[in-house]
């Protein structure tokens, strides 16, 4: 993992030039770790396994992504199970997350 | 920090529980043959081919008594977060996650499955067969072999393109080679005598002896179904095997794996019941021609001479549940821990008898141990899960057999690293939360807590590099690679890639027999011949 408490400071720092602030990204980074990476892993999903990477994707197509299984537009039993109890705000923290990676 | 996780995982949790619901409504009338290659084919490296648990729970009729099917199946498809279980959701259908939850819940415990001689010998495979056609030094730029570090890397699923042994050079922290395990890495051990070879074991008990010169398998022998057990002795001419299941153990010539002589690990526990034993740790040691067995169960260690016939000699009561050890004053002196008694049992190899038991907080695991020598004295440290109120650190003087300090540390730990020119004991904590991302760093003279590395993933298995200067963790489970510090700053230095990387293995082990002793410790044991060591058993749970 990439993001670690330890660089909190210079994400706090990287904050002033971007929307996002160290908050948001550790609330992603918590979210991806504990639920996300399961089957998409932090930098890689597994060789062996169906599930898409998403570090270093861009972060509205997975902000869109996930809404639309949330909505129900885009069809995945397991996503829009997922996405379903998934807020805008925590939408918003894991997209930048995992945008921010180096896969 | 931690309070994100716990709602969400509930709600996403029962969503997930939910969705099982709808699916096709005929269970699948698969026959239970089938059902058990199924359960062979993807979960018993893990859950035991006896259904009996080995690294993962017990899988069988008693164990999921009573509980719902949809959460089984649910379990299954979506994994369980912050542990080794994956997901099998896109992997298995629907249909085989519903008949394997309906074949576990009716399948007991299978008796013992035998895995004879014979099997052995039959499982031999020859990738090079004309060893004289090796390279005779590495292929790639190394300074000293001394340098080469092993990670079991397990893969995801704990088995297939993920499962590998990976080496490095831990001077320049460049990935050298990696050998295909098929099934995951869980120890490699080095040979004392001849730098190029290692030994890889996997979670289904296979052993391939690798050329690290040429960094390829030469040749692989499966000893049983499931075990992490390997030692090599200290003339580099045998390695010794335990499994989990069946429960026996092999001697095997390291040279061409051929199996010698098989042991039936049974005997008489310390509450006085005849039971079959899983192995434990098993050992060779710079002290003596020997190999130290442990019985899990039966809570004996036996020692077996490497002469005409293998003579054993059985110490029994050593403890209840035995699991791991290292070596301490030449490899004489053997610690080995016993899980339900909480202690460290200290066995002098030399007279085959107990010296002392020593307190060794709650369920030690210790490992492969540590031990430093701090003003005059050889201290020995102890990991511990910890599954009660008192999470510690154990800290032995190993001279005079006594506990010189418990330090509080943040969880349950699981492997203590040390070296000879590093300030710091590392131990992983790997309570269930947020703490099992971090290292706790321990300096050897105060003995107490001085730092605390947020790795990630679920940091384990800390180990130094042969010169001391670079400390190695795997960011396991998700956490997918393997994180260096410099062991003065702690300053980050350095990632490698892998999937679910778990045991690192220093080449250095092989000069310093524990880790944390001076380099030449191994060479130069008190009453012993010139002679270089040997392995442990490390990261089995
Ligand atoms: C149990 C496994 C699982 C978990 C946990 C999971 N996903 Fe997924 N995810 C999938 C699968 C399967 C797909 C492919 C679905 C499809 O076909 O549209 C997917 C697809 C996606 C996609 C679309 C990617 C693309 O290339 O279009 C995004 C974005 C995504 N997941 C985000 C997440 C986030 C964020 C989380 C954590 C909150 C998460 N997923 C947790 C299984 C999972
Ligand atoms: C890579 C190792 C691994 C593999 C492979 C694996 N499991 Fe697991 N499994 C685990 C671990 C570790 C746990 C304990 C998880 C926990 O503590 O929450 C577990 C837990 C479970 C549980 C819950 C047990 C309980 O008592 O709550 C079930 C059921 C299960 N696994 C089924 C399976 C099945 C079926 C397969 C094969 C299709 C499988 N597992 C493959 C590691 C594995």
């Amino acid at each position: 993992m990439k993001l670690t408490l330890v660089t909190a400071s210079l994400l706090l720092g990287l904050a002033s030039t971007s929307s996002v602030n160290a908050a948001s990204i550790y609330a992603g980074q918590a979210k991806a770790a504990a639920v996300c990476s399961q089957c998409h892993g932090i930098k890689n999903p597994s060789a062996e396994a169906p599930f898409p990477p998403l570090a270093g994707r861009d972060a509205d197509y997975l902000k869109t992504a996930l809404k639309q299984y949330r909505d129900k537009t885009r069809q995945s039993d397991i996503m829009n199970a997922i996405a379903g109890s998934l807020s805008d705000d925590d939408i918003s923290n894991v997209a930048t997350y995992y945008a921010r990676l180096k896969p | 920090m931690n309070i994100l996780k716990t709602p969400l995982r509930k709600s996403i949790l029962t969503a997930l529980a939910a969705l099982v619901l709808p699916f096709g409504v005929q269970a699948a009338a698969d026959n239970a043959k089938d059902m058990h290659q199924l359960f062979e084919d993807n979960c018993a490296s893990c859950h035991g081919s006896d259904h009996g648990g080995f690294l993962a729970p017990a899988l069988n009729s008693e164990t999921l008594k009573g509980r719902s099917p949809t959460a089984l199946r649910s379990l299954i498809m979506t994994g369980s977060f912050d542990t080794l279980m994956p997901p099998f959701y896109g992997r298995l259908t629907d249909d085989q996650i519903r008949g394997l939850v309906s074949h576990l819940q009716t399948t007991p415990k299978l008796a013992n499955p035998s895995w004879t001689i014979d099997d052995i010998k039959k499982s031999i495979k020859v990738y090079v067969s004309d060893e004289s056609t090796l390279p005779d030094k590495p292929t790639y730029a190394i300074d000293s072999m001394d340098d080469v570090i092993g990670v079991a890397a397990r893969g995801k699923y704990g088995r297939g393109s993920g499962s590998k042994a990976v080496f490095i050079n831990s001077t320049t922290h460049k990935q050298i080679g990696e050998i295909p395990t098929g099934t995951a890495a869980h120890i490699i051990d080095y040979n004392p005598a001849n730098p190029r070879w290692a030994y890889i074991k996997t979670d289904t008990a296979e052993i391939f002896k690798v050329d690290l010169y040429s960094m390829q398998a030469v040749r692989s022998v499966k000893t049983g179904y499931n075990g992490p057990g390997l030692g090599v002795s200290r003339d580099g001419k045998y390695i010794m095997a335990g499994s989990f299941v069946p429960h026996n153990a092999v001697i095997l010539d390291a040279d061409t794996l051929e199996p010698l002589k098989t042991f039936e690990l049974e005997g008489i526990d310390p509450d006085g019941k005849m039971v079959s034993s899983d192995s434990g740790m098993v050992i060779g040691t710079p002290f003596d021609d020997i190999f130290a067995i442990a019985l899990e169960n039966a809570g004996q260690v036996w020692v077996v001479d490497l002469k005409e016939g293998f003579p054993v000699t059985k110490i029994t009561d050593v403890g209840r549940h035995l699991h791991d050890a290292f070596l301490s004053h030449g490899g004489r002196k053997l610690m080995i821990a016993s899980y339900d008694d909480s202690i460290v049992a200290a066995i002098d190899l030399k007279e085959r008898k107990i010296i002392k038991k020593l307190e060794a907080g709650c369920v030690p695991h210790v490992g492969g141990g540590s031990a430093v020598e701090v003003d005059g004295r050889t201290l020995g440290f102890g990991t511990n899960f910890g599954d009660c109120d008192k999470t510690v650190v154990s800290v032995w003087d190993l001279d005079k057999m006594e506990v010189v300090k418990q330090i509080p540390v943040a969880g349950g730990t699981e492997s203590p690293a040390a070296h000879a020119n590093a300030p710091y004991v590392a131990v992983d904590i790997i309570s269930k939360d947020r703490r099992a991302r971090t290292v706790q760093l321990i300096d050897k003279k105060s003995l107490e807590v001085v730092k605390t590395l947020d790795v990630g993933g679920h940091a384990y298995f800390p180990e130094y590099s042969a010169d001391g200067k670079f400390l190695y963790v795997s960011a396991g489970y998700s956490g997918d690679e393997v994180v260096v510090y410099d062991s003065t700053s702690l300053q980050k230095v350095a990632s490698v890639s892998m999937e679910s990387p778990a045991g690192i293995f220093s080449h250095g082990r092989v000069r310093y027999m524990t880790r944390g002793l001076s380099p030449d410790e191994a060479t130069a044991p008190a009453n012993a011949p010139r002679l270089r060591p040997v392995g442990e058993m490390k990261g089995a749970k």
